[in-house]
């Protein structure tokens, strides 16, 4: 009989507020964190951005940090203010040390400290100490130390699903009775690097991006962390109990490295098979917290694969990225954190920015909070590689 | 939770793409980084794909599909890389393109070759394979943390297969950017590279592949009994701790250090790095027991336990340690156990465990 996963605390990190209660403020509110480029400067500042407005030196503090100790990423200062919200803010039950373990995710790492000092550090090695931070694993490791997780702290990047597959993993290794409790999420600041890299692949919304929208034209790129406490039932706390993963599935669309197939195959593998670990049934679903990035292609993949599995009983769909922007390696956590407030507030999550159906759909976004029985919940996170993972999110 | 390793499909500084076994003739040089061998790929790899491809992917897809032919061409049910750095030549030139021509991209291709999942991803557009498909990006544990992956998933449906890689690639500016810090020594012959004295040692590369199986496939001779991370922080690593970790996880697999018929070790020619290999086989590891090394014949890099683990799979296959990789011991008649345990610089901790299969082993 495989274990049971439960969530017993969350963090979050975003434009849209920090913490669970501001974020959900800013959703009762219809009230969006996208906006104006401050963060560096850039050619494309006339792109909307979805900036957590916190200078670095602000994030210092938020995050506990005393000054001058080590060389933090803005990536790393957001995770350990999301960690510090999902982890630090309790006590828990003991367990023993050896059966914590942290999986963080990121898309680009310390690249926010990288590309300001990359010239420099190359001509004369100035700055050299700040090499060490530039990778993946430098956000983990400092949040690992924080709560001093040693027996299995690890890092995972396949893009835009990042973080929904690090909450797989930690849910997988506690089923496999590997662990008790896993801290798992991710986080990505905002970087020059990204926003050229999407604005080449020419896929940035001029206006903020319009999820389900048939007058869609691109994603927003915006920042964050969130991470989740994940816990066996020889661990969990029921009074802490949010919410229970009960399913989750990863496939690959071995289609195309950064598009969708049209068909959105890929999404409704990952769907399906979801559904079917939780031992559930389609029609078993309340909502979808969607991928909806906003581009022409994603929701028009990710809506036909809603259409095929769901048929004429589809759920509540909505895509919180309007909120949120795409945090990249942050989005899936930052998701199954709002797909969590969803269940425990018995809300669907309202969309923004919607106008005109798209003609291809049969459903078009939820545009109002509204108190729901939740019961079960699909969050959908697809990256680049064709790399589509669902998680299934459920009442306890 | 163990796997059968059925096959493997190597890129490394040593010629291990199209031998089977340890390669006859150990390749030399004089520097402080070492690069790897790269077969003729257009055998392998569609022509028109491969004028494109960055090298990373190259080496990945070429060692993968070496590894599945050697297995009989099974479509894995899982693939899972371990990648410290990912497309790191791609990512630089990314960077490098959008700091020099101020934001104006000359190509968006290095960006989208950037990303650490491009090698996974495109073995799965290549076997057009639709299953799970996960990597790793922790320095050095990316490697051991597909492999305990691959582990689980055998162990959630013992008839799975897994492909299962490490692979790392070095950049002038990556060797540039280290030198800095002192990772590297100066020029030196890489077979001396453990007699060398002071800190440094020599950056490597490579793309190594198995494929582990639940259940034998043709007549397997080595199983991956059991795979461990360890994050300790540098001050919180010495060779005590270590020996204490070790001693969990060899009797979680009923071991004792006098079962093990070879260690190897990842010693890399630094004098502090080196200091607790040294100091596990001076008061830990039973005397007879083998110790090898192998950074000598692949460079340091943060998936340079995959390489170890293709020496001890062909170490057990062949049940000879060559002499190249030996440290001042001698060879035991039977080869039935290796433990392989890598560090780097005292932070992340990898131990690997592998046995000689025997009938009805698992």
């Amino acid at each position: 009989m495989p274990r049971r996963v439960f969530v017993t605390g969350m963090g979050i990190i975003s434009a849209a507020g920090i913490g669970t209660g501001a974020i959900l403020e800013s959703i009762n509110h219809l009230k969006t964190g996208i906006g104006k480029l401050s963060l560096f400067p850039s050619r494309h500042d006339h792109l909307p951005v979805a900036e957590v407005k916190r200078t670095n030196a602000e994030l210092t503090v938020l995050a506990g940090i005393d000054r001058n100790r080590d060389i933090y990423s803005r990536n790393a200062l957001l995770a350990l203010i999301a960690a510090e919200q999902a982890y630090g803010c309790r006590t828990f039950r003991k367990v023993p040390d050896h059966r914590t373990g942290l999986v963080m995710a990121t898309t680009v790492g310390g690249m926010d400290l990288n590309e300001r000092c990359y010239h420099s550090l190359k001509r004369d090695g100035t700055y050299r100490d700040y090499v060490r931070v530039f990778d993946s694993a430098d956000c983990t490791e400092k949040v690992a130390i924080r709560f001093g997780i040693k027996n299995y702290v690890s890092t995972i990047s396949t893009a835009c699903s990042s973080s929904a597959n690090a909450i797989m993993l930690g849910a997988r290794l506690i089923r496999n009775n590997k662990l008790d409790r896993v801290l798992a999420g991710g986080s990505d600041a905002l970087t020059k690097f990204t926003l050229n890299g999407f604005h080449a692949l020419e896929i940035l919304s001029p206006t903020g991006c319009r999820p389900f929208d048939r007058d869609r034209n691109g994603l927003t790129i915006g920042e964050g962390a969130a991470l989740v406490m994940l816990e066996s039932e020889v661990s969990a706390d029921p009074e802490y109990v949010l919410c229970e993963i009960t399913g989750y599935a990863n496939v690959n669309e071995a289609y195309h490295q950064t598009a969708s197939s049209p068909g959105g195959k890929g999404a409704y593998m990952a769907m399906e098979q979801a559904v079917a670990a939780a031992s559930l049934k389609p029609v078993d679903i309340d909502y979808i917290n969607a991928h909806g990035t906003g581009t022409e292609v994603n929701d028009l993949a990710e809506g036909k694969a809603i259409g095929d599995l769901f048929g004429d009983r589809i759920p509540a769909v909505s895509s919180t990225k309007a909120f949120t922007g795409h945090t990249l390696g942050a989005a899936g956590a930052m998701e199954a954190v709002l797909s969590t407030l969803a269940i425990v507030h018995q809300i669907v999550l309202p969309g923004l920015n919607f106008e005109v159906p798209m003609p291809e759909l049969s459903f078009v976004p939820v545009q109002q909070k509204d108190h729901a029985e939740i019961h079960h919940v699909i969050s959908n996170s697809f990256g680049f590689g064709g790399n589509n993972t669902s998680l299934v999110l459920s009442r306890a | 939770m163990k796997a059968y390793v059925t096959a493997s499909g190597v890129i490394s500084p040593q010629r291990t793409h199209d031998t089977h076994g340890f390669p006859e003739h150990v390749y030399e040089t004089v520097a402080n980084r070492m690069q790897c061998l790269e077969p003729d790929y257009q055998t392998m790899i569609n022509p028109l794909q491969l004028r494109r491809m960055p090298r990373i992917l190259k080496m990945g897809l070429a060692s993968a599909k070496i590894c599945l032919e050697r297995a009989g061409n099974i479509d894995p049910d899982a693939i899972i890389v371990g990648t410290g750095l990912g497309c790191l030549d791609n990512l630089e030139k990314f960077l490098l393109d959008m700091l020099d021509k101020d934001e104006r991209i000359t190509s968006v291709l290095p960006f989208i070759n950037s990303t650490h999942n491009a090698v996974a991803s495109q073995i799965a557009m290549d076997l057009q394979n639709y299953g799970y498909n996960y990597t790793y990006c922790h320095r050095a544990l990316s490697f051991e943390s597909a492999l305990q992956d691959a582990l689980m998933h055998v162990s959630e449906k013992p008839a799975a297969s897994v492909l299962v890689g490490g692979i790392d690639e070095c950049t002038d500016d990556f060797v540039r950017l280290h030198d800095y810090l002192g990772f590297w020594k100066h020029p030196v012959n890489n077979l001396d590279l453990f007699r060398e004295p002071g800190s440094g040692t020599i950056a490597g590369e490579g793309s190594a592949f198995f494929l582990l199986s639940g259940r034998p496939h043709n007549e397997e001779t080595v199983l991956l009994q059991a795979v461990q991370t360890l994050f300790m922080p540098e001050g919180n690593a010495d060779p005590e701790t270590v020996a204490a970790e070790l001693d969990l996880f060899l009797a979680d697999n009923d071991t004792t250090p006098s079962d093990l018929d070879v260690v190897i070790l990842g010693l890399s020619g630094d004098h502090h790095d080196d200091y607790i290999y040294r100091q596990l086989r001076r008061n830990y590891f039973a005397p007879e027991t083998s110790y090898a090394g192998f950074k000598h014949l692949c460079g340091e890099y943060y998936t340079a336990p995959a390489f170890a683990f293709w020496l001890g799979t062909t170490i057990i296959k062949g049940q000879h340690v060559p002499a190249v990789v030996l440290r001042d011991s001698e060879q035991k008649d039977v080869i039935d156990r290796i433990l392989i345990y890598n560090h780097f610089k005292n932070t992340e901790h990898g131990l690997m465990l592998l046995t000689r299969a025997k009938e009805g082993s698992v």
